[in-house]
């Protein structure tokens, strides 16, 4: 063992993304390729009654333009094709921002500029376009991917009824969108032989080969989807979106390749987003802080044609230990895109359960960390019978988290903290995040030269996954880190998985782990056997692997190079082991904010988090998710917000200008900590899931530390400066 | 985005000459805005002539006047030693705009003529009076948390978004523009238009001018000058409330101000009755506020930019404390 797993291993295609070596989907050059543009619905409810094609087609270079009446007709896939319909099949538009028209040119400029001149004429009607208009028509969803929306366990009203004290608030959130830097992007390629190769942006490679040959009725393996890099995700290419198919389906009819790239303001009603939400959550406890009930019941909006809950509540299931339980999760209909995951999903409930926390710490006069320390649980609560969490360390986390923000030193009186004409407060909340498993595999080839090389139909997100599986294979087969490649996002390795709901450190893991075990075990037996090896005659098990040298003590030393370089050929094996299975990683967030409420200015001055995820992998790209779910749950909490036209169920701010995200100016200093549990493990089990983790408690924690400073309560994200004033 | 033609123009004259033959076209300096404006489809131009070549990059303080040319970018005159000392507010007013990477690219004359954020102006789609006139206003029932509580009519309440633009009304600035019929210089407070029935009209402009210089007196009140601005995020952003404002005073008494205010207007915002309250009187928290009141006396709000005439006020009793040392 080198010991290389949990190190802060800089990233291995660190210097290919900076220097531009990296090639991200829309940069293959795949020659002949024709450029597509869409034509977007400018109505959200109503027909298509003409299309106008005349003058784009008069346009030079302009090859086609596709509408309705020449689309192929495509099979409808279930989730992950997150649309409950195709677009283009029909006349009907069931939200603003839909595809009517798909142009083909030679060039992207041409393709933009005919797009411009195709004309739709609609019969439009009225649309739906507020929740606010409609709360009263909120409705209990179908079961959505096998999760019912009501829950419920002891007898959570009369429980509330009778309890001591008593929290009942309701906390809302507006619609939100993704916004990776890089945008969607397809560019899809029919071979001779009736095969397709689609060079994608997406999380998951297989979800999106899968989805595609079930829309075009193609036999398993006729399509392969290559995504080597991600300019960021976010849930957003999670699922497999319509543009994709629409795409595939213009390259068959022009029998040329053919690149879209979707603009920012597609962006905005193409691929999901997260619902608007309100929160009516009560809270039922006994003087001495436990809780005796949650009745939660949000409301989000879904569409005319679906009724999908995506961000769902999982800790207000889970979370603290309560009895009696009960959660409803509705829907509104508007006339507005499908929502989808975004990034972290939990977060949407998580924070009106964390401020209802807080609100009940005062109500108490019990410190915000201990009222969660007093309704810590050690057993998840929502399987019945309940099932103990194997090693959950969130106490640690809160203490290690408070004493190292100092918040012994908090006078708990609100506004009696002030710094020249800022007023500063200091909150605190709980993070967590459901992680899932899906059953993966790797191959691992060494070849005659003694290079090994990983590859797995998973894919680099950003976050690290090209570097931790390395060192994983590394680690494994004691060799150093210039001597393995690892290859990922090409359905032409071996299916592994997506890259969401924070699952592919236990799903891949030990996959990895698994073949880098069974290569060096094959490696060392072809060197024991070989009489020109210095290991001829060694028994296996004395074998040791280190920095690429097999070693049995004395001289008996050979090397992986000079064993294969004997054997003049591969070894080639596939691990595949689930030793994982689906949870949640835990941690605390404590920040400060400074507000001067004269002017409603606020600024995030500092935070500190401390977070159990079971085994880091690497604690670089480990404090880079931090850092990252930080700047989202700031975000979250102080600037997001997709507004939409009430009249007509326009995105209004379809742009990185005007919808806000936080720029570095924003970043407050974030101090990461862990509680690690190094242990050596060679199969890497119970390896857990963290991205969706951080970030998850920083929106209650900013509107807790707002409510310290100023003695305001804020239940309305985004907390913008109107709100503070 | 549709196709265009591109001139590259040697001078003034060549540049003037060239718009005025050339149907469809329009001048392109920075094109931080002007382009995406044509990819949105907000505006089409058949033609640019650049202007990037001409002698009009310009800066100096001399004893009378600070003189910028319009080709002259964001991040010289913020970064100007002179401009730094003699004119505060300007310099803040333009580190407080945009991106370093926009301020490096962007001119002194496509600044002042940026055109609004307003999502419906923006949005081709979409009705909006100052894209295709009488289509009518969305944002007055719509979306307009980022719009205008002063000077706004029936067909427009979309405010300017230039920082630049609200310092240099505060500090009386004259616009120096060549057209097709010579030289003329506009003063500033009449070059903004207000939106009226024709929102489509932003400017004193006529087809064909381009903006050479900008010139601004140099005073003592211009030395003590600083510029007030509240946004959403930390930079990168347009203004939620601005205030530009100068100040003089001798004991406690305000000899002179001038203020000028953004975003709550639908051009940079210059109220002189609210100076005129100050004037001649000690500079009191009382005076104060009741300046703030003149400023939103006719002040017009809508369902998401209420707050505005709250904060505005309190903006100007912030940046006058300061100035004045209240605080």
């Amino acid at each position: 063992m080198s010991g290389l797993v949990g190190q802060g291993v800089a990233r291995v295609d660190g210097r290919a993304k900076v220097t531009g070596a990296a090639r991200y989907a829309a940069d293959q050059e795949v020659p002949g390729v024709l450029h597509g543009a869409l034509v977007m619905s400018t109505i959200a409810r109503g027909e298509v009654l003409e299309i106008d094609r005349r003058a784009a087609l008069a346009r030079p270079g302009v090859v086609a333009v596709h509408t309705h009446a020449d689309m192929p007709r495509l099979n409808l896939p279930n989730f992950p094709y997150n649309r409950p319909f195709i677009p283009m099949q029909d006349t009907r538009v069931h939200h603003h921002g839909q595809p009517v028209a798909y142009v083909v040119a030679q060039t992207l400029e041409q393709a933009q500029e005919a797009a411009g001149l195709v004309k739709v004429r609609y019969r439009a009607e009225d649309p739906v376009a507020r929740m606010a208009d409609v709360l009263d028509e909120a409705f209990l969803p179908d079961d959505f991917r096998d999760r019912p929306n009501e829950y419920s366990r002891g007898d959570a009203a009369a429980a509330l009824g009778q309890a001591a004290v008593r929290v009942d608030r309701t906390y809302s959130s507006p619609m939100q969108h993704h916004n990776p830097i890089e945008p969607h992007t397809t560019t899809a390629v029919w071979e001779d032989d009736g095969t397709l190769i689609l060079y994608e942006s997406t999380q998951g490679v297989v979800f999106a080969r899968n989805t595609v040959q079930i829309a075009f009725g193609m036999p398993e393996g006729s399509v392969r989807v290559v995504s080597p890099y991600l300019g960021g995700g976010f849930g957003a290419k999670g699922p497999t979106y319509p543009h994709t198919l629409l795409t595939a389906a213009a390259a068959r009819l022009c029998g040329r390749p053919v690149k879209l790239v979707l603009t920012r303001a597609q962006m905005y009603t193409s691929n999901g987003h997260r619902a608007e939400y309100r929160h009516h959550l009560r809270l039922g406890a006994t003087r001495q802080g436990a809780l005796t009930a949650v009745v939660s019941t949000s409301t989000a909006q879904v569409t005319r044609v679906d009724e999908n809950v995506y961000n769902g509540g999982d800790s207000t299931v889970r979370l603290y230990a309560c009895p009696n339980v009960h959660v409803r999760q509705l829907g509104v209909r508007l006339d507005l895109p499908t929502s989808s995951y975004m990034r972290s999903p939990e977060t949407t409930a998580h924070f009106g359960l964390e401020t209802a926390m807080d609100e009940l710490s005062y109500e108490l006069g019990i410190d915000p960390v201990e009222l969660r320390i007093r309704n810590h649980t050690e057993v998840d609560q929502q399987p019945d019978p309940p099932v103990p969490y194997a090693d959950k360390r969130l106490l640690e986390c809160y203490r290690a988290a408070a004493e190292a923000f100092g918040w012994a030193r908090r006078s708990p009186r609100p506004g009696t903290t002030r710094d020249g004409d800022e007023y500063v407060g200091w909150g605190m909340a709980t993070e967590t995040h459901t992680h899932t498993v899906i059953p993966s595999r790797a191959r691992l080839t060494i070849g005659p030269d003694g290079r090994a090389t990983l590859r797995a139909a998973t894919q680099e997100i950003g976050t690290g996954t090209y570097t931790v599986l390395t060192q994983i294979v590394c680690e494994g087969l004691g060799m150093p880190l210039d001597q393995v490649t690892t290859l990922l996002g090409d359905t032409a390795y071996p299916d592994a998985s997506l890259s969401a709901g924070s699952s592919t450190m236990p799903s891949v893991a030990a996959p990895a782990a698994e073949a880098a075990a069974k290569a060096r075990n094959a490696v060392i037996a072809l060197a024991v056997a070989d009489p020109r090896s210095p290991l001829h005659g060694v028994p296996a098990e004395e074998v040791v692997a280190r920095d690429g040298r097999l070693s049995a003590g004395g001289d008996r030393v050979d090397t992986y190079r000079a064993v294969m370089t004997r054997h003049g050929r591969s070894v080639e094996v596939t691990g595949d082991k689930r030793n994982s299975t689906p949870g949640h990683s835990f941690g605390a967030v404590f920040l400060e904010v400074r507000i001067q409420p004269r002017l409603g200015r606020l600024r995030v001055t500092r935070v500190v988090t401390a977070h159990d995820l079971g085994r880091v992998l690497n604690h670089r790209t480990a404090r880079g998710q931090v850092i990252g779910g930080v700047m989202w749950g700031l975000g979250f909490a102080l600037m997001e917000h997709t507004m939409v036209d009430p009249a007509t169920a326009r995105v209004v701010n379809p742009n990185l200008s005007t919808y806000l995200v936080p720029v570095c100016a924003d970043a407050p200093s974030v101090e990461a900590l862990f509680v690690d549990r190094p242990e050596p493990d060679a199969e890497l089990a119970g390896i857990r899931g963290f991205g969706e983790t951080p970030g998850t408690g920083v929106p209650a924690a900013i509107g807790n530390a707002i409510y310290h400073a100023i003695g305001r309560r804020l239940r309305d994200v985004p907390f913008t400066q109107d709100k503070l004033l | 985005m549709r196709a265009f033609g591109y001139t590259v123009a040697r001078d003034p004259a060549e540049a003037v000459r060239l718009a005025a033959t050339t149907p469809g076209s329009t001048f392109v300096a920075g094109g931080t805005d002007l382009l995406n404006l044509m990819r949105d489809g907000a505006e089409t131009h058949d033609h640019l002539v650049d202007v990037n070549r001409l002698d009009l990059g310009g800066i100096t303080v001399g004893s009378g006047a600070l003189r910028m040319g319009g080709a002259a970018r964001m991040r010289q005159v913020a970064e100007h030693p002179g401009v730094r000392r003699e004119f505060p507010m300007l310099s803040e007013a333009l580190l407080a705009s945009a991106s370093p990477q926009i301020r490096t690219m962007a001119s002194i004359g496509g600044n002042l003529l940026q055109r609004t954020r307003c999502g419906y102006f923006r949005d081709a789609a979409s009705p909006c009076a100052k894209r295709v006139p009488g289509s009518g206003c969305p944002a007055i029932t719509g979306q307009n948390r980022g719009h205008a509580i002063l000077g706004g009519s029936e067909h427009c309440i979309a405010t300017h978004p230039s920082d630049l633009a609200v310092a240099l009304t505060a500090l009386d600035a004259t616009v120096r523009l060549l057209g097709p019929g010579g030289e003329r210089a506009v003063p500033i407070a009449g070059f903004y238009l207000l939106p009226g029935s024709t929102p489509d009209r932003e400017t004193a402009m006529r087809p064909g001018e381009l903006i050479t210089r900008v010139d601004v007196p140099r005073t003592a009140l211009a030395g003590q000058s600083r510029y007030l601005k509240l946004r959403d995020r930390a930079t990168f952003e347009f203004a939620v409330v601005s205030v530009a404002a100068a100040l003089r005073t001798r004991g406690n008494v305000v000899r002179d101000v001038r203020l000028a205010f953004g975003g709550v207007g639908t051009r940079p915002w210059r109220d002189t009755r609210v100076e005129a309250a100050l004037r001649g009187r000690p500079l009191t928290p009382q005076a104060i506020d009741e300046a703030g009141r003149i400023l939103v006396r006719d002040a017009k709000p809508y369902e998401g930019n209420r707050f505005k005439v709250e904060l505005v006020q309190r903006a100007l009793v912030s940046v006058l404390g300061e100035l004045g040392g209240l605080r």
